[in-house]
């Protein structure tokens, strides 16, 4: 995989579905949700600090509640490069990797502030800031090799062999 | 092996399994709703595949936004009417209820049967033995393809009940209060298992419950076992029921909880009694009870919502109906949509709503400001009429 190299935005623990794609937002079509990424979040204005390519970082338990696979579409619409997180919520971990959304468990929030440039390269490993790269678990090959993809689905295409 | 390791390697083919292994299983119930199923519907057409694993085996349940409150909502249906059509899966779209109650009454799966659903609230099956594992969209769409899910074995964490449980206390109450020792993420892909003597003293209904609020806590998998207490568990907690008070959890987390006695005296304007979590008939019992002659507090816009017709029938019957209509209060329509702001009853940023649903994150309800206290039905009911949080009588 490529490096990914954006702008920081640090949020809190227990950011939940709601937060991230509100209930009043999911009957809106597929193609529609990015207008209403993190919507919900408490605590901080997201429009104000949000740019396209930008990289969350947060606390524990990130996407807890919800099995709506609209929360990591409504980020991926919304150009979030990648989640890194102490630790997410089963489902939405799941979710984000099936549709092909980077998610990566590593402690970084406390390290980070909002607006720092950082670059990490999943398959190593490492958080790189002002020059000073620091190293934490790798993504799982597996994850990577659906991300490689574009997410499941492709995933299960490719290797039934699904053509048309 | 612990019964959970059982179920799972049962459904994987496997004489042994432990925690971490990577295991496909077979499922028996496949099921998504009008939130969940569209996308869901999406990814089945790419995956490409010309039917479902078992047509009967598949529901569609129009729940979360019945009758639609908006075009869009309505759309959704739509796209899950042509699929049911083109695939014979059921569908449900009259209103008949909420999906986890309608798999119990409609597509009950037996003890250590494997049901897989788009929502997370999955797990309230584990109140009648299955094992329910929640998932999104596109993993949904790959279960109808092939009838299998692909998991790792959890960690499981027992909960060994015991002791006799007061006449305030219910299943809501033992599930609340573990939320407030365990936190939101502590069993974040680990599973909870509850066994010991004290099982005896909750209702399947009230298993359910407990099994909804576990993914609240994180859970993967929620299960009720039996009295005997299961070995190779990763922590092990015994838990005396005796010892329990009504519990609520308070603004803006399930797990942050205390007894109700702490709270009591707060004044609330909205009172939500329903949801997949506490709308079954013992949930109405409660307020039929607690209403009977008398009035809720002016203040209070108190909302009653069975989780399905078949309760809803059964309501009118025993003359619960009238009982709450005479009370003041306002019996709906099964469904979801006072539980997670999606229609009928929005609350507002000057509202303090005690409700008997799963969740109370920030704006949950509607506005990002309101309050929402999490609370049992008896602990809802009582405050409905006082119009200030109070503990239920014992």
């Amino acid at each position: 995989m490529d490096i990914i190299k954006g702008k920081v935005i640090v949020l809190g623990d227990d950011v939940d579905t709601d937060q991230i794609l509100p209930g009043y937002a999911m009957a809106e079509p597929y193609d529609q949700l990015g207008k209403f990424a993190m919507a919900g979040l408490a605590g901080v204005d997201f429009k104000t600090v949000y740019e396209p390519g930008c990289i969350l970082v947060a606390g524990r338990n990130f996407g807890c509640g919800s099995s709506r696979e609209q929360a990591p579409i409504a980020l991926q619409q919304a150009q979030i490069a990648l989640v890194i997180a102490k630790g997410f919520a089963r489902i939405f971990r799941r979710n984000a990797i099936n549709i092909g959304l980077p998610v990566w468990a590593a402690d970084v929030v406390d390290s980070l502030k909002t607006g720092d440039q950082i670059e990490v390269d999943l398959e190593q490993g490492t958080v790189t800031v002002n020059g000073e790269t620091k190293r934490f678990q790798p993504m799982a090959e597996n994850v990577i090799k659906t991300l490689s993809y574009g997410g499941l689905i492709p995933r299960v295409r490719a290797e039934l062999g699904i053509t048309e | 092996m612990n019964l959970v390791e059982k179920y799972l390697a049962k459904a994987a083919g496997k004489d042994a399994v432990s925690p971490g292994m990577d295991l496909s299983c077979r499922v028996s119930y496949v099921a998504a709703h009008d939130v969940t199923a569209p996308i869901a519907i999406k990814m089945f057409r790419q995956i490409g595949v010309k039917k479902v694993f078992d047509p009967d085996r598949v529901a569609l349940i129009v729940d979360h936004i019945y009758p639609a409150s908006s075009e869009k909502a309505r759309d959704n249906v739509w796209i899950m009417d042509d699929f049911a059509k083109e695939f014979g899966v059921h569908l449900y779209q009259r209103g008949e209820g909420v999906i986890h109650q309608l798999m119990y009454e409609k597509h009950r799966a037996q003890p250590g049967e494997l049901v897989v659903i788009a929502d997370s609230h999955t797990g309230t099956c584990g109140g009648y033995g299955a094992v329910g594992v929640g998932v999104g969209s596109t993993e949904l769409a790959a279960a109808m393809a092939t009838g299998k899910l692909d998991l790792e074995v959890p960690e499981v964490v027992q909960i060994y009940l015991t002791g006799k449980r007061p006449g305030n206390v219910f299943g809501k109450d033992v599930i609340l209060y573990l939320g407030s020792r365990f936190g939101t993420d502590h069993l974040v892909d680990r599973a909870l298992l509850f066994t010991g003597p004290g099982i005896e003293e909750l209702s399947v209904a009230e298993r359910m419950t407990i099994c909804n609020m576990g993914i609240e806590l994180g859970s993967m998998i929620t299960l009720f076992g039996t009295t005997e207490r299961e070995p190779d568990t990763a922590e092990d907690l015994e838990l005396d029921l005796g010892a329990l008070e009504p519990q609520i959890a308070c603004p803006f987390s399930p797990a942050n909880v205390v007894p109700v006695s702490r709270v009591a005296g707060t004044a609330i304007t909205q009172v939500v009694v329903g949801s997949c979590t506490n709308g079954r008939l013992n949930d109405m019992e409660q307020v039929a009870r607690a209403f009977e002659g008398k009035h809720v507090h002016p203040d209070v816009n108190t909302l009653v919502v069975p989780a399905s017709k078949e309760i809803l029938e059964e309501m009118e019957k025993r003359g619960w109906c009238k009982i709450i209509r005479d009370a003041g209060a306002t019996v709906l329509n099964p469904g979801c949509g006072s539980c997670f702001g999606a229609h009928e009853g929005l609350a507002s940023a000057r509202d303090v709503v005690v409700s008997t649903t799963n969740r109370n994150f920030p704006g949950r309800m509607g506005s990002m400001k309101a309050n929402i206290y999490l609370a049992s039905p008896a602990t809802a009911a009582a405050s409905a009429l006082t119009g200030r949080i109070t503990v239920p009588e014992a």
